[in-house]
């Protein structure tokens, strides 16, 4: 309850504030005062902030009555929302020109920039709009990659693409194996050579066939790749190869 | 007795390269025998049979026809029991002979002769950037540095400090081990079949007596046929396949590691040859040859075998990689460079000698087998799940070492090999003359400057048996790898030839 006055008023723990409570909701009122109302001279708060004294509802009502509040210290949720709004309307006459400026736009647009901030931009984008799938569909084309109605696939094929072909490791790897190729024509063997191990009907299906089986293929070397690099890690740790020529002995 | 002509009338050539040995050419077969030879082979194997029929019987080992149907009437067996071109006589079962038995099946057996005593036996291949032309003039001294590195012969010891802690970490974790104290490369893992180390090992069921024995063996190569090998690409059968191996030119320089598990790996196998007597006994197994002992799969002795011989595995991947790390030490050391600008990678680690649970398929239906692997090598098919993503598209790596002094091959797997022989393939040249014979017949002095006219260099401890492991007590490999690859069983991708050798 409050909660969006509260805020305003940079209140502390303004989550937990319950009226309810009787010290909870004199220490509230007392806080008003000190912090934002300031309606009583300081040496003249003293009854107020006696949260203890008995007398403490009828300090209240006084006080009340010389904010001009329309309300009776009993009714204790009006009164609490009353005091918070003229609070608020205080702290807005302290600052017009500062908050004169805000609009509703504008409000949107500081949430939309913060949010930004603090991740990436991307999460942003609307992955559906037409001039999303536009940009996709022109890069596939740019790319050789074949048309699929999953535009979203298509973006992770793109991205494989880039990754393995366009990155500056990849384009470096590329440049020496050309001119190795350069030297021999045969490096590769062409996909109507390799051997599927099974026939899958038609030609159509037996290409299909092969060309999954390569991926798999370069999946699993790169696993083995992760495989081998954690034995080489370990064996950073663990290694420690001996020889001794002295235990040496040829026998007959 | 039956005759040499009667023995033929089981035996039926079947396909350009293969013969079928029908039921009742031993008692009890379970499932049909069949062996992939071509003309050159054949002869070896049928003069074998004509032999034994003419001593009756008497001296030496089974004729490897014989072995492989005898292995056919073990309790449990799926498919057929098959023999590789390389397939020559060995204990109980032939070397280069599989047999895959039905988990599933109760009556199911696991057998040590048939994975063999030195267990999981393998090779393993390393690239480097290095051309012919960088190690020509440096040859002798790095066959004399890696000579040095790498402890050779029996009772050698090897120079990574091992304690009886380390050695029963090294039994569990196999090259995990090896890569958390540093001796391995995380690509090393990679490429090494069932990533170089078997989970259900268990080394309390190895014992002290197989422990004490493989503690100072860690890191040497051993004796027998094992090898460290110089070698350079002859000739590149399937250049892509190659490339995916790093392997770009010819006379690139590679180095071929031949070793196992060493006195640790014989001792697991004898040890449970010992108890598997008794269980067969208590089961009522019957078998044809004494030598095939063997116990129900899920048997306390079954289980305990293979939980022993899994330790042995991963002691035989601790094995090459500690080799691996001395190797590219003393390349390093040679070359002023570091292992990694050397580009010394493992290509890939295979094993000989082992038992696997693997999952076939057996008249359409997809089964749980445990295969026996002896003397040969698995060659698992572009695709299948259990190889590096690296030879998805190629098929696995198959290493063939050729013997001292002749060439090496590198294969890769076929789904034709999936089919016939539980993807499986040839693992070498397959011995032709027993060792006694070989030394009875050659000299060494011949053989060592034989070797020297063809340019290769050669550090070894015992001179004096290097005719057991000449070129000429063994079968020609070229002719193996040829049938594998007309059979189709395995594809040829890579050719090698060593130019200097490190031997026991």
């Amino acid at each position: 309850m409050f909660k969006r006055k509260l805020l305003a008023l940079d209140f502390p723990d303004a989550d937990i504030v319950d009226i309810k409570d009787d010290q909870k909701f004199r220490s509230l009122v007392v806080w008003l005062e000190d912090q934002k109302i300031r309606h009583l001279k300081i040496e003249d708060r003293d009854p107020l902030r006696n949260l203890q004294g008995e007398e403490w509802l009828k300090v209240l009502q006084t006080y009340l009555i010389g904010l001009n509040c329309p309300y009776n210290s009993t009714e204790r949720q009006a009164v609490t929302d009353w005091l918070l709004g003229y609070a608020v309307r205080l702290e807005y006459g302290d600052g017009v020109d500062k908050y004169k400026n805000v609009t509703p736009e504008k409000f949107q647009e500081l949430k939309t920039k913060q949010a930004g901030a603090s991740s990436n931009p991307l999460d942003n984008l609307d992955f559906n709009s037409p001039e999303f799938r536009a940009g996709i569909t022109s890069l596939a084309m740019m790319l050789q990659i074949p048309p699929y109605q999953d535009h979203l696939e298509v973006l992770k094929a793109i991205c494989t693409v880039i990754e393995e072909r366009f990155s500056l490791e990849s384009m470096a790897a590329a440049k020496k194996s050309t001119e190795q190729l350069n030297k021999e024509k045969d490096e590769f063997i062409p996909l109507d050579k390799t051997e599927l191990g099974f026939d899958a009907g038609d030609i159509i299906m037996t290409e299909t066939a092969k060309i999954l089986r390569l991926l798999h293929l370069h999946d699993l070397r790169d696993l083995q790749t992760k495989i081998n690099t954690a034995i080489v890690k370990v064996q950073e740790i663990t290694a420690n190869p001996k020889t001794d020529s002295r235990l040496g002995k040829v026998g007959r | 007795m039956r005759t040499y002509n009667e023995e033929l009338k089981f035996v039926e050539k079947s396909g350009p390269c293969g013969y079928h040995i029908r039921k009742g050419f031993v008692d009890n077969m379970k499932v049909e025998g069949y062996f992939y030879a071509n003309k050159a082979l054949e002869k070896l194997m049928f003069d074998e049979l004509k032999q034994s029929c003419n001593s009756k019987g008497f001296g030496g080992f089974l004729p490897g026809m014989k072995q492989i149907a005898n292995v056919a009437a073990l309790p449990g067996i799926v498919g057929r029991s098959i023999g590789l071109p390389d397939v020559h006589s060995g204990y109980g079962f032939a070397i280069g002979n599989i047999a895959a038995f039905d988990m599933s099946d109760p009556k199911s057996v696991v057998s040590p002769g048939g994975v063999g005593f030195d267990i999981n036996c393998g090779v393993r291949l390393l690239r480097t950037n290095l051309h012919l032309r960088d190690v020509e003039g440096l040859k002798e001294q790095l066959a004399q540095c890696l000579f040095d590195h790498i402890p050779v012969g029996v009772g050698s010891k090897g120079i990574i400090p091992m304690t009886a802690q380390n050695l029963e970490e090294a039994l569990e974790m196999g090259m995990d081990w090896s890569l958390r104290e540093g001796y391995a490369w995380a690509e090393d893992k990679e490429h090494c079949e069932e990533y170089g180390r078997m989970l259900q090992a268990d080394p309390s069921k190895v014992s002290s007596r197989a422990k004490k024995r493989g503690l100072p063996q860690l890191g040497t190569l051993g004796a027998g046929n094992h090898y460290a090998e110089i070698q350079v690409v002859e000739e590149i059968y399937d250049k892509y396949a190659a490339k995916k191996m790093g392997v770009d030119f010819k006379d690139q320089v590679c180095v071929m590691i031949h070793s196992g598990s060493r006195g640790m790996g014989h001792q697991v196998a004898t040890d449970a040859l010992v108890a598997m007597e008794k269980a067969m006994k208590r089961d009522q197994i019957d078998v044809n040859d004494r030598q095939l002992a063997c116990a129900h799969i899920q048997s306390v002795e079954g289980q305990d075998y293979l939980k022993a011989m899994a330790s042995a595995a991963n002691y035989a991947w601790v094995n090459r990689t500690s080799m691996t790390f001395l190797t590219r030490q003393a390349f390093a050391k040679m070359f002023n460079s570091t292992p990694d600008d050397l580009d010394m990678h493992v290509i890939y680690d295979v094993s000989h000698n082992i038992a696997k649970v693997e999952e076939h398929f057996i008249d359409g239906k997809q089964k749980t087998l445990l295969v026996h692997r002896k003397g040969s090598t698995r060659a698992f098919p572009p695709h299948h799940p259990l190889i590096p993503v690296d030879y998805q598209l190629t098929g696995q790596p198959v290493l063939i070492g050729g013997t001292m002094g002749t060439c090496s091959y590198v294969l890769t797997g076929t789904d034709q090999g999936m089919v016939e022989t539980f993807g499986t393939t040839c693992h070498g040249a397959g011995r032709a003359l027993s060792r006694a014979k070989s030394r009875r017949n050659l000299d060494y002095t011949d053989v060592l400057s034989a070797l020297a006219n063809q340019g290769i260099s050669i550090r070894i401890a015992s001179p004096k048996l290097v005719m057991e492991e000449a070129p000429e007590s063994y079968k020609n490999v070229t002719d193996v790898v040829d049938t594998c690859h007309e059979a189709g069983i395995s594809k040829k991708c890579i050719k090698l030839r060593p130019i200097a050798v490190i031997k026991g």
